[in-house]
């Protein structure tokens, strides 16, 4: 737990007591922009002259995108936007293959500032609905909160104006329905990041995947590799979907309904179902600004398999501009297309197996291709990551493993342990639908949950995507 | 009513979690008191480490002394201090005499030496007087690294009448119940909260503390102190020489630089709330005076030093606290003592090779191997 999060767990009961107090939407909105920035600031106050600096910027293209909606003012927006998120995020990996000079080391030493893709890509969604001639004319006050809205600005979810826009300009009148779930959210969420950070430092010292993968450690076995493919692939699940459950339940406790980021990733059956419900608000944003408006531009198959490879390199590089994560999302997006195409030619020759059969096995295909695929995500360089795939696909490799037996016996449980709960829930959903746990039970819980997420996580990592 | 009844559930299933933790992560008691305080037993001369004890992160030998068990047929240094030798913050196996160990056996190339850490937090000069024939006999050493703890020579003669000797002494002498939750919050305040704020909160308890206890404030440490120190400094040598014990000594090191760095006011203030009848400049002082002590007695003894004060690099990365190690630190340290011993090492370990060379590694500790595992 970091001073940052200590600060909110200060500053948002009393926002949240003085809400009550404050009858006009206008109040209200200009109390939440100065909780935003005072939440936001708590990270740096240089960040925070940006995201001011940033917001007042998008909302004056914004007025010159509603009184003409050309494509050269959007052109306008995208650049300056895409700009800044450049100089930020790209040019200080850049300036480091440069030969070294002044102006390079000036240009590597530039800080990223915290959530500014995140908040870069909503001021960018919301000038591409305003060219699509959307109905939205928020405020100054207004853009300035969706900019800088608590619960958003750091890590997600990538929301839409037009879903936050109404609810910032209705009442202030959380029910008890929506304290309820909140809590739940937010100790769901404490829990589950508890159990990444299980996963990331390890039953002991140095036995976690982070340690494993922060090792120089080169002999590495086959089992190695899809263990801690698949632990990574939970420790970064458990980590930020951990995270989007905190602040979807934080902002339910204000009674602001946030979009779902997750949706049981891990079950899907294809990589086009997958990208449905990971990262659901970033996909989504690329499907309707990206790919959508390129795809129509052509007919042709190829094109469509370009732009889907593009649209899953731009999934990648938005991560961080490194050629790990260029090659992540061409991996992501050779699933894509070879998934496509075998759609198309087992719908040509009409050759199916019987679905209790297909259905697993496409899922394990599917859990399998992008689990591997994490590898990239998370290897800390190229050497790296092709030694562990060079592992992954050698036959020999399979007969010993070189890691700890308990990092085995931990990623197998914790994944068990989420495939079980996931079932236990989708039978109780089917079966009890009235299920209510006693409020007395449900302290309990809670307790549990923030001893896990709170006290005995307290030394270890932060969440993941804050560094994206 | 019912909210009321889920918020006293909430705070006694924290506690049970705590509870449950300490169980599963350190083999800890559920029921009863859980401190520092069962890695230590009291005798005649004082406080000893009870042989096997664990706390937390700290596990006790079977002879009561931090680290692993003796092995037979190495050449053994013992290292005399307090908590900083001792090691407090440091990941379990990175305090300085665990890692000066690896260094020196790196150097030699093979496992030759064992470095047995013989602190305890809190230990002074007079009872490590008194508990060198107990440690030679249990340890044949044939070196001793000696890291004084300068501090607890502020209580020997400040302490008001009703204060404990020193901080070791601070004992709890009541089975009470004492919540391992509100332990955690501590320390969870202690990470979260802004320095600024610890440091405000460090004075405001700092002035209630000396307004209660009527202390004298004084900017110098007494001229006598440091007079009791050089002679109990001797003492020790003396002991020690007499029991074939070589003697190294090492300066003392802060994470004071000199002159005094941004941030560094707040340590200052943080050392001050342990012992508030001295000034903050008067901590410096008696560094610098303390530490010349030490260099003039190696002088006149003949005897090395290592001069950890003027080789130690300063700050927060190195420092946890005002003279507590951070792991990184203690490597620091630990290579510090390693360039400082490797001349005086060199013949041993060419006896001990030559030892080895005619089958009799042993002989390096034959007096104490039949004992040991």
């Amino acid at each position: 737990m970091s001073s940052q999060a200590l600060l909110y767990v200060f500053v948002l009961p009393v926002a949240w007591l003085l809400l009550w107090l404050l009858k006009s939407a206008r109040s209200r909105q200009l109390l939440l922009l100065i909780t935003s920035y005072v939440l936001y600031g708590s990270f740096g106050l240089k960040f925070l002259v940006l995201l001011v600096g940033s917001s007042l910027m998008n909302h004056a293209l914004g007025i010159l995108l509603r009184r003409k909606p050309s494509l050269g003012r959007l052109w306008l927006g995208i650049a300056v936007n895409v700009a800044l998120l450049g100089t930020f995020k790209y040019l200080p990996p850049f300036a480091l293959l440069l030969p070294a000079s002044s102006l390079t080391t000036v240009l590597a030493n530039i800080v990223l500032p915290v959530g500014i893709s995140f908040w870069t890509f909503q001021a960018l969604s919301y000038l591409l609905d305003l060219y699509r001639e959307e109905e939205l004319d928020p405020s100054l006050l207004e853009f300035l909160l969706y900019m800088a809205f608590w619960p958003t600005v750091l890590s997600g979810p990538i929301c839409r104006l037009s879903s936050l826009l109404p609810q910032f300009r209705s009442p202030f009148k959380p029910s008890q329905e929506d304290v309820r779930r909140g809590l739940d959210r937010i100790c769901i969420g404490l829990f589950m990041t508890a159990l990444g950070q299980m996963l990331g430092a390890g039953l002991h010292a140095g036995q976690g995947i982070d340690g494993i993968f922060d090792s120089s450690r080169q002999n590495f076995a086959g089992p190695d590799i899809w263990c801690l493919a698949i632990g990574y692939g939970f420790e970064l699940f458990f980590n930020f979907a951990g995270y989007t459950h905190i602040v979807i339940g934080a902002a339910r406790l204000f009674g602001f309904r946030l979009e779902e980021n997750f949706d049981r990733p891990y079950l899907s059956t294809t990589p086009s179902q997958f990208w449905t419900r990971w990262h659901m608000s970033l996909s989504f944003w690329i499907r309707d600004y990206l790919f959508l408006p390129m795809v129509m531009l052509r007919r042709e198959t190829w094109w469509r398999s370009c732009v889907l490879m593009l649209s899953m390199v731009v999934f990648g590089l938005w991560h961080k501009g490194a050629f790990l994560f260029l090659l992540w999302g061409l991996y992501q997006g050779i699933l894509l297309v070879l998934h496509r195409q075998w759609q198309k030619i087992s719908g040509r020759y009409e050759w199916h197996l019987p679905q209790s059969l297909m259905a697993p096995l496409c899922w394990v295909v599917t859990f399998c291709a992008i689990c591997l695929g994490w590898i990239f995500f998370r290897a800390n360089n190229l050497n790296q990551a092709f030694t562990m795939l060079r592992a992954a696909v050698t036959p020999g490799t399979y007969m010993r493993y070189t890691l700890p037996g308990d990092l085995f016996l931990l990623v197998t449980v914790l994944a068990a342990g989420y495939f079980l709960t996931v079932g236990a829930q989708h039978l109780l959903r089917k079966h009890a639908e009235a299920v209510t746990i006693p409020l007395e039970f449900r302290f309990a819980l809670y307790a549990v949950a923030v001893y896990a997420g709170i006290f005995h996580s307290a030394q270890t990592q932060a969440f993941i995507y804050l560094q994206f | 009513m019912r909210w009321c009844l889920g918020l006293v559930i909430f705070v006694v299933v924290l506690e049970v979690c705590a509870r449950v933790d300490d169980v599963i992560s350190y083999d800890a008691p559920f029921w009863g008191k859980y401190d520092d305080d069962i890695l230590l037993q009291k005798d005649s001369i004082g406080k000893w480490g009870r042989p096997g004890a664990h706390y937390a992160k700290w596990q006790l030998n079977s002879l009561g002394y931090r680290g692993p068990e003796l092995r037979a047929g190495s050449i053994r240094i013992i290292t005399v201090g307090a908590s900083e030798t001792f090691g407090l913050y440091e990941a379990p196996g990175e305090e300085y005499p665990r890692q000066l160990e690896r260094d020196l056996n790196t150097w030699a190339g093979r496992d030759v030496f064992q470095v047995v850490n013989v602190a305890f937090a809190g230990e002074t000069l007079p009872t490590a007087i008194l508990r060198v024939p107990q440690i030679v006999e249990q340890v044949h050493p044939s070196y001793a690294l000696i890291y004084p703890d300068l501090s607890s020579y502020i209580w020997m003669s400040l302490k008001p009448a009703n204060a404990p000797a020193n901080q070791a002494e601070a004992v709890h002498h009541q089975e009470k119940f004492e919540s391992r939750l509100s332990v955690r919050v501590e320390n969870l305040l202690k990470q979260t909260l802004p320095i600024s704020i610890q440091d405000e909160l460090r004075k405001i308890s700092m002035r209630r503390e000396i307004a209660s206890r009527h202390y004298v404030i004084l900017d110098r440490l007494p001229e006598d102190r440091f007079e009791h120190f050089r002679r109990d400094l001797r003492n020790l040598i003396a002991e020690l020489r007499e029991h074939g014990v070589e003697p190294i000594l090492v300066t003392h090191a802060t994470i004071f630089s000199k002159p005094l760095a941004e941030g560094d006011r707040i340590s200052l203030t943080h050392w001050r709330k342990i012992y508030p009848m001295l000034k903050e400049e008067g901590f410096l002082d008696m560094e610098r005076r303390m530490n010349d002590i030490i260099r003039q007695t190696a002088l006149e003894e003949h005897l090395p030093v290592i001069d950890a004060d003027e080789e130690m690099p300063h700050g927060p990365k190195y420092f946890a606290d005002f003279v507590h190690f951070t792991t990184y630190g203690a490597g620091v340290m630990a290579s510090i003592l390693t360039d400082g011993l490797e001349p005086l090492l060199a013949p041993p370990l060419r006896t001990a090779e030559g030892s080895t060379q005619s089958g009799s590694l042993a002989q390096t500790d034959s007096a104490g191997s039949s004992r040991e595992q």
